[in-house]
């Protein structure tokens, strides 16, 4: 199906390599990424666009796809759901960062009652983890042809972080997309991401769920993703890199 | 960003809403307003329900209730106190409180920012205020599509502007 013919980069599983690709999505149009155009500016005086080469890339994965079903990780925004949905997607909605906030907050304060000498073995970081996996993102395997993962990895703790990919490349069908983001050093502010049109994301400033757990390199990227087939990716002059995945 | 129809605003200017004229006790009231026979129901805070409702009317809801919730022909409304862990079927659903369930709204599904929704939404339109709340699936119909029914007999609605359209994607240019 047209899902699999489009993604043309097999054996491109270096994030750094930048293959030549439609629309002039390579280095040189990379390195223009990360300011909005000036139309897009002018009809959202927020100002706080992005240019978005990798969202780009990965709805011209989706085209053609009909009715498929999408998970977006982040929070719930009107334009991201409408921009969906005329589009004929079931979107799935699960802000999992902030469920990931939630959770630990519980297993801290639980920690806290733990007294001595009580076993206290289900409160290491693995085992935290698992829980965390067992009781969300409960979907069927193959449930999914794209996710939205934005930056969560960044905020993730290292021990949920690999368990959680290999989460995803079970609910994601195989072919299916994931859109990630990864911050090479530590962003100025907290952000979170809605999709205004088919090349520009609004970054909304909130308050802080987590601090940049950790940066990310190429090499480590890889290795998160190393199930899935392909991978490309864009860097912005923000040190911000978005990188597609395909199962 | 979008703007809130006024028509599913509550009247009142708290939180609470303003259907006190709907309560018998005040209707004793010397000076008490008129109850208009189509006033709203209202579940009000501190009242807890479990079971089934049915109605045709509208209906507000700030206390809470478990069960299942039939309102084919009106529109319920989750107040920012009510509490509501049931499957809601109505013409439309407005949410500013807490709902865990699958809704179903023939004609659109509101989530207000102090709203959280904790389920699956199947509808033909859906507004959503920043800072909203949401776990669970989005499947919007189109105009001329059922919404599917756990009960028979639910017509389609007129359409609205929140009816999908059917958008061609394209390749980047």
């Amino acid at each position: 199906m047209g899902f699999f013919a489009k993604m043309r980069f097999p054996g491109d599983r270096h994030a750094s390599t930048m293959a030549p690709s439609r629309g002039g999505t390579g280095a040189a149009a990379a390195s223009s990424q990360g300011v909005a155009s000036a139309p897009a500016r002018a009809a959202h005086p927020s100002g706080n666009l992005r240019v978005s080469n990798g969202l780009k890339e990965f709805l011209w994965n989706l085209d053609g796809l009909g009715h498929g079903s999408l998970l977006d990780l982040g929070p719930v925004w009107q334009s991201t759901i409408t921009f969906f949905v005329e589009r004929g997607f079931k979107v799935y909605a699960d802000d999992l960062l902030r469920d990931w906030k939630h959770f630990v907050t519980a297993e801290d304060e639980r920690l806290r009652k733990i007294q001595p000498g009580e076993d206290a073995s289900e409160m290491t970081p693995d085992s935290r983890a698992d829980r965390f996996l067992q009781s969300n993102i409960k979907y069927p395997r193959d449930n999914f042809d794209a996710i939205l993962l934005w930056d969560l990895l960044d905020f993730m703790e290292r021990a949920l972080v690999k368990r959680f990919v290999e989460h995803l490349a079970d609910v994601l069908r195989p072919g299916g997309v994931i859109f990630a983001m990864f911050h090479a050093g530590k962003p100025d502010s907290f952000h979170r991401y809605r999709i205004l049109d088919r090349q520009t994301l609004e970054l909304i400033a909130t308050p802080a769920l987590f601090s940049i757990q950790r940066s990310y390199q190429n090499r480590e990227i890889q290795d998160l993703f190393r199930g899935f087939r392909s991978s490309k990716s864009f860097v912005g002059r923000d040190q911000l890199r978005e990188v597609l995945f395909v199962k | 960003m979008w703007k809130k129809p006024d028509e599913s605003k509550p009247q009142s200017g708290t939180d609470s809403p303003g259907f006190a004229a709907a309560s018998p006790t005040r209707t004793n009231a010397p000076n008490a307003p008129p109850v208009s026979p189509n006033a709203p129901a209202c579940v009000s805070q501190g009242i807890t329900i479990k079971g089934e409702i049915f109605g045709k009317e509208d209906l507000f809801i700030d206390g809470t209730i478990q069960g299942k919730i039939h309102f084919s022909d009106g529109c319920v409304t989750i107040g920012p106190n009510g509490r509501v862990n049931a499957d809601i079927e109505a013409r439309e659903i407005v949410i500013r409180g807490d709902v865990t369930g699958s809704l179903r709204a023939r004609e659109r599904v509101q989530i207000w920012g102090t709203g959280k929704l904790s389920g699956d939404m199947q509808t033909r339109g859906i507004v959503i205020e920043d800072g909203a709340t949401l776990r669970g699936k989005v499947e919007v119909t189109q105009k001329d599509e059922p919404v599917r029914s756990a009960r028979a007999g639910a017509s389609p609605g007129s359409a609205d502007a929140f009816t999908r359209s059917a958008v061609q994607a394209k390749s980047p240019e």
